[in-house]
């Protein structure tokens, strides 16, 4: 019994820093400041891909295009023109490959939510895995408590038979 | 150990069965057409192009004829390859309501210069001033070449060295009517 509540307990802890974790990972984009043109200029850079560089970001890229590309960031900023429309500019030139961050639409949602829902069945599959395997010791540990039942008696027989040959 | 039970077992079956289906779909289903560009079916974004020799070339200004708009620089090697297909392509095509543009990216103007000298510079080359044109057309490497219908569309874009034969089929689609080409 005690066991088994501890087993909850633990089941609760397991589900909560899940939907904690989940939780932080989803507010994290939302908490922002006041940044320089600099940073803007980088933030927007981190999420356009070099088009010709194995990997990179905009940001991360030396080669002369990211150059470009990061002065034109910058020229368009300066125009007061939005993150979104500068990003628009880009992907109407190269397409939504530039993207370091697919859209969710198409076949590409899959990627936004499969990974979520590994981890829910994950925790799940573990849930039920550790409940079951609490209950299946509750069980065993049960049964073998019935065995001792017997054998108390049989030990107690011989006990009292030895007692009557010494007597 | 057993540690699902019958209707457990069914469900993670349905799951793995929904994600298979959804995999397959994304693997073999309906997809759209790559394309060598997004801009192609488009408008060609409007340029100034500062010439060489001192001059300027509008792309709008070249509306009702065919264009074909090269990118180039002189340390490229494969443009070195294709530079007498153009230059000869351009012999052939010259009367014929066509414009050749040269776009010089990423390079020196000395560098462009000796390199014109050298490969030819029959048809107007020049620079632009804002650097924005490679980018504006969404340029990955050099050579990339644009082919613009009469009115102005962008009809295809070939990456890599031209040949004349390619110049040709891909001049002879921007020439047809805007309903053919497609």
């Amino acid at each position: 019994m005690k066991h088994e509540s501890q087993l909850k307990r633990r089941t609760l802890v397991l589900y909560s820093l899940t939907a904690a974790l989940l939780l932080a990972f989803l507010l994290t984009p939302a908490v922002s400041e006041a940044q320089s043109l600099d940073d803007q200029v980088n933030e927007i850079s981190f999420q356009l891909m070099c088009p010709v560089c194995q990997g990179q970001s905009v940001a991360e890229s030396n080669s002369n295009l990211a150059q470009d590309m990061r002065q034109i960031i910058r020229k368009k900023l300066q125009e007061g023109e939005s993150r979104e429309e500068i990003i628009q500019y880009f992907v109407d030139s190269y397409g939504e490959s530039i993207l370091a961050s697919p859209p969710a639409k198409g076949v590409n949602w899959l990627l936004w939510i499969l990974p979520a829902v590994a981890i829910v069945f994950g925790v799940v599959a573990a849930g039920m895995f550790l409940r079951k395997s609490g209950s299946g010791r509750s069980e065993g540990e049960s049964k073998e408590s019935e065995a001792s039942g017997p054998e108390n008696d049989y030990m107690k027989r011989i006990e009292e038979e030895l007692k009557k040959q010494d007597s | 150990m057993n540690i699902l039970n019958a209707g457990s077992k069914l469900a993670v079956l349905a799951i793995i069965i929904i994600i298979l289906i959804i995999l397959g779909y994304a693997l073999f289903g309906k997809r759209e057409v790559v394309k060598t560009s997004p801009l192609i079916g488009k408008e060609a974004p409007d340029f100034t192009l500062k010439q060489f020799d001192g001059g300027e070339i509008k792309l709008s200004e070249l509306r009702g004829k065919t264009v074909l708009v090269n990118f180039w620089a002189s340390w490229c090697m494969p443009c070195r390859q294709e530079a007498r297909a153009l230059e000869d392509a351009w012999e052939r095509y010259k009367d014929d309501n066509v414009v050749f543009i040269g776009v010089n990216v990423w390079d020196e103007e000395s560098s462009a210069l000796t390199y014109m000298d050298k490969y030819g510079g029959q048809y107007p080359h020049g620079v632009d001033p804002e650097e924005e044109i490679q980018v504006e057309y969404g340029i990955g490497g050099v050579p990339e070449t644009y082919f613009i219908s009469p009115s102005g569309v962008i009809i295809d874009k070939y990456n890599g060295p031209l040949t004349e034969r390619i110049i040709d089929f891909y001049l002879q689609k921007s020439m047809k009517p805007e309903s053919d080409s497609s």
